[in-house]
């Protein structure tokens, strides 16, 4: 195996490899934490040669490092490089038509450069003091020298540098690749949802992941140089600089990416319920507008995270209205998931019922951020657990399900084989339900007042009594973990003796799957397919009566004539809409 | 939520209990010369309500707050009713179906999908936004009432790591002299007054929260917040920090005790007293305290 090929499915290969192994640590990480809180200051089963002094047992110092980086990981070295390292880079290029990235050698530089960052991370764990500790989002000062001098928090910091400019990287790769190299015919409206979502997800990794790069260099120079961007009070000399700045700076990247996070989401879902209903998506249009509209919104709504910061009512009452605002395209989005449901034919594979999965805990995390977008009733709440679970069943559930989804609808594109079935649903279902007790135990917590990153909640008298609900919570996370083999299981058997399949297992008609065997050549398309009509051309009458089956290839014309516009099957792609994008 | 009985709350008074490990700092050399709070902080009263509600509400407005969170809270209940009920139905009833629709929607289907979804944003947005609007002129951001009030106490707090350290003007009303009053994770307030506080942090940004009391504010190195609140009832509640600041954040733990108005100026009597004996002018560290900043 080259490491360095340029070909788009070679590096998402190496993503996916990094990406799944990144998620396995973020997730044994996040055990830790869930065994804290079940059984605080006991020793960690199988964690005593870590720390010899402690028996395996969680110390504060410990603990703040571990939810640290089990967030830091899970963002940027497990989740957003699956979800565009991994399925970005093999699905894009392929589902437009493309012969490969626009810029190849740029991604294999995006590669390297998530790689050098995920070596700090997995080195930032050997050096005296240990890794970064000073919570995902970095907050100055702590996050500065003054506070946190450790070297691991210094070598986290550039590997979050590292990872945002492998983000950058592939954004703008994506971006461009999508503009100028589509196939003959691929117009606009023939996109497929999922490339829509990584589409827009990306422009946002372009316009916001450079903010979080220049908050994140500054922070180093408070580190390494002696600048006090960030510091003021005890710790700084003369002037010093504003906290607040950072705070500012960080959320105008942070709550873009929890969009990053889950537009590529959005887009499988999208295109799974349509394919495994057998019909064309419901309002292709609609959902693609209001996916435009969610990413032209997210960049103006990131200071509902500042609600309790002090500051202006000006701003607060609008950043307030703004993300309120953003709840009505997700709304109409999801309802066209339902529309493309009703008077399918359901056909339940392992992609749909991730995808089912994910419409349902997506579903419950965005309804339990409604109260958080409101100033009032984000008091109570703010910074408890319910934060934590409505985030996790946003970006951490349904991006998880939504990556599955993509995995056991791709991979016998990538390898050739699928995966088994039964065990891939085991997988999702299990997940998805255990997903639900785990984030649901949490938004019951934080409801009654837990809050975030207490290595001892119950050192407070008003939370001795969630003590059983934790270890309810915990028990469910740690049967979460448990399910996972069953993926790990079935991923090693898959790739040694898994079915060899065909071109198009799953007889729908997007090009990857209609116009290059599985897996495809280094050159993805010989020749470069002409486009004829939408991705969800399913269940069309005149194909049905003049082919036999339900779906059509993109690029297919029907044997006798070539006459390429048959009305009909024309469908999503040019005729729907009158509502007009919203 | 629901107000706890009177019996319980004179239970909780005459508790007594020594404070718990709640100062893992005790005070500094250089605050040495001011005294300790007059009696033991009392530990709070173990909570009575259920796992699946809110913190008990010991203020006089957090009411409205949780008023609108069970507003919201209904509406999620619909929402996800319609919402995975609808999805499990089509499921159900459409799997494996014989024929599926070929049309990607109709004029009409659009329209009732754009319908429903700004029907389903203006009654749940719009009751949030309406409801938070109130509180949020009414009393989060309406410095009108405590500024107004001629009762009204300040005080100011300063966060560190890993304490709360909260100054009383003592009996002249002004910050910075011999009478202030000046406690250690130990916060006292009459019941019934507005509480104006104004927060500042020395170190790193914590969160000052009094959760019975639907108060939630960021200590900030280099700026003052400031927020109010009122306390409906006698009795102690925990004040705790909601922002990572380090490794002893999760024992960054104060205790508020509402008392008697009678009683609270007794004890700022008191402790004032104590303080403008111990006053040593050259304590420049000690005398923190910073002019009130008007709204």
């Amino acid at each position: 195996m080259n490491l360095f090929a340029s070909d788009h499915k070679a590096v998402a290969r190496r993503y996916l490899w990094g990406g799944l192994g990144f998620l396995l640590l973020g997730g044994l990480l996040a055990l830790i934490i869930r065994w804290q809180w079940a059984y605080p200051g006991q020793p960690v089963p199988g964690l005593a040669w870590a720390m010899p002094e402690s028996h395996g047992a969680m110390t504060p110092p410990a603990y703040t490092a571990v939810f640290t980086m089990h967030g830091l990981i899970m963002i940027f070295f497990a989740v957003t490089p699956l979800l565009f390292g991994a399925l970005g880079h093999f699905v894009l290029p392929l589902s437009i038509g493309a012969r490969g990235l626009a810029f190849p050698r740029l991604s294999v530089l995006g590669f390297w450069l998530y790689a050098l960052g995920g070596a700090l991370v997995l080195g930032s764990f050997a050096v005296r003091l240990g890794p970064a500790s000073a919570g995902w989002t970095s907050y100055p000062p702590l996050s500065t020298s003054v506070f946190t001098p450790s070297l691991g928090q210094t070598l986290v910091t550039v590997a979050v540098l590292c990872a945002a400019a492998s983000s950058f990287l592939y954004g703008l790769n994506f971006v461009v690749t999508v503009v100028r190299c589509r196939a003959p015919g691929m117009t606009w409206g023939r996109l497929t949802l999922t490339v829509w979502g990584l589409f827009f997800a990306s422009v946002l990794n372009v316009l916001f992941v450079p903010v979080l790069a220049a908050a994140t260099a500054l922070l180093l120079m408070d580190r390494l140089l002696g600048t006090q961007f960030f510091i003021a009070g005890a710790a700084a000399v003369g002037g010093g600089g504003d906290p607040v700045v950072y705070q500012h700076l960080f959320w105008l990247f942070g709550h873009p990416e929890v969009y990053i996070l889950i537009l590529p989401a959005w887009g499988m879902v999208g295109d799974f319920v349509a394919f495994f209903s057998r019909k064309p998506a419901h309002g292709y249009r609609l959902t693609a507008g209001a996916m435009g509209v969610v990413t032209a919104l997210s960049g103006l709504v990131y200071a509902h995270h500042l609600f309790t910061s002090g500051m202006s009512p000006v701003l607060g009452r609008t950043f307030m209205v703004l993300t309120l605002l953003i709840s009505l395209p997700a709304e109409v989005m999801y309802l066209n998931w339902l529309m493309t449901l009703w008077r399918g034919s359901v056909r339940l594979t392992s992609p749909m019922l991730a995808a089912l999965g994910t419409m349902v805990v997506f579903g419950l995390g965005g309804i339990t951020g409604l109260s958080l977008g409101a100033v009032a009733t984000d008091v109570p709440l703010h910074g408890t657990l319910w934060v934590v679970g409505h985030f996790h069943l946003t970006m951490g559930a349904a991006s998880f399900l939504a990556v599955f989804a993509g995995l056991y609808f791709w991979f016998p594109k990538m390898f050739g084989r699928a995966l088994h079935e039964g065990l891939a649903k085991a997988h999702v279902v299990s997940s998805a339900v255990l997903f639900l007790g785990v984030f649901g135990g949490q938004l019951a917590a934080g409801y009654a007042g837990q809050l975030r990153r207490l290595y001892d909640p119950y050192q407070y008298t008003y939370l001795k009594h969630l003590l059983p609900l934790n270890q309810w919570t915990s028990a469910c996370a740690f049967l979460l973990g448990a399910a996972q083999v069953l993926f790990i299981v079935n991923l090693v058997w898959t790739l040694s003796r898994g079915r060899v399949v065909g071109a198009n297992p799953w007889k729908v008609g997007t090009l990857e799957w209609t116009c290059t065997p599985s897996p495809p050549p280094a050159w993805n398309y010989d020749p470069v397919p002409v486009v004829l009509r939408g991705p969800h051309a399913l269940s069309q009458p005149e194909v049905l009566e003049r082919l036999g089956r339900d779906w059509m290839g993109q690029a297919e014309s029907f044997p006798e004539e070539s006459e390429t516009e048959p009305g009909q099957a024309e469908g999503v792609g040019g005729m729907s809409t009158s509502g007009g994008a919203a | 939520m629901k107000a706890l009985p009177t019996g319980t709350v004179a239970k909780a008074l005459s508790a007594q209990v020594p404070e718990p490990t709640s100062a893992p700092h005790a005070p500094a050399p250089s605050n040495a010369g001011v005294p300790e709070p007059t009696s033991t902080p009392r530990a709070p009263a173990p909570s009575h309500t259920g796992t699946l509600s809110l913190p008990e509400d010991a203020s006089t407005h957090g009411h409205r707050i949780d008023a609108l969170l069970a507003w919201s809270h209904r509406f999620d209940a619909v929402l996800i009713t319609v919402a995975l009920g609808w999805l499990v139905l089509a499921v159900w009833r459409f799997r494996k179906a014989k024929q599926a629709a070929s049309d990607g929607g109709t004029r009409r289907s659009r329209a009732w999908v754009l319908g429903l979804a700004l029907g389903a944003f203006v009654v749940v947005d719009g009751t949030l936004l309406l409801g938070s609007e109130g509180y949020l002129r009414d009393v989060l951001w309406n410095f009108s009432v405590p500024s107004e009030d001629p009762r009204t106490v300040r005080i100011e707090i300063n966060a560190h790591q890993w304490s709360w350290e909260a100054r009383y003007a003592g009996e002249d009303g002004r910050f910075n002299t011999s009478d202030d009053v000046v406690t250690w994770n130990d916060l006292r307030v009459p019941v019934g007054v507005p509480v104006w506080v104004q927060l500042v942090s020395t170190d790193v940004v914590h969160g000052f929260s009094l959760p019975h009391f639907r108060v939630k504010l960021d200590a900030i190195p280099g700026r003052v917040n400031q927020t109010w609140f009122q306390a409906a009832r006698e009795g102690a509640w925990e004040a705790a920090c909601y922002q990572h600041c380090g490794t002893s954040h999760y024992r960054m733990r104060g205790v508020l005790t509402a008392m008697s108005p009678e009683s609270y100026a007794t004890w700022l009597r008191e402790a004032g007293k104590q303080s403008a004996q111990a006053w040593d002018a050259e304590d420049v560290a000690a005398h923190w305290g910073w002019e009130w900043k008007a709204p």
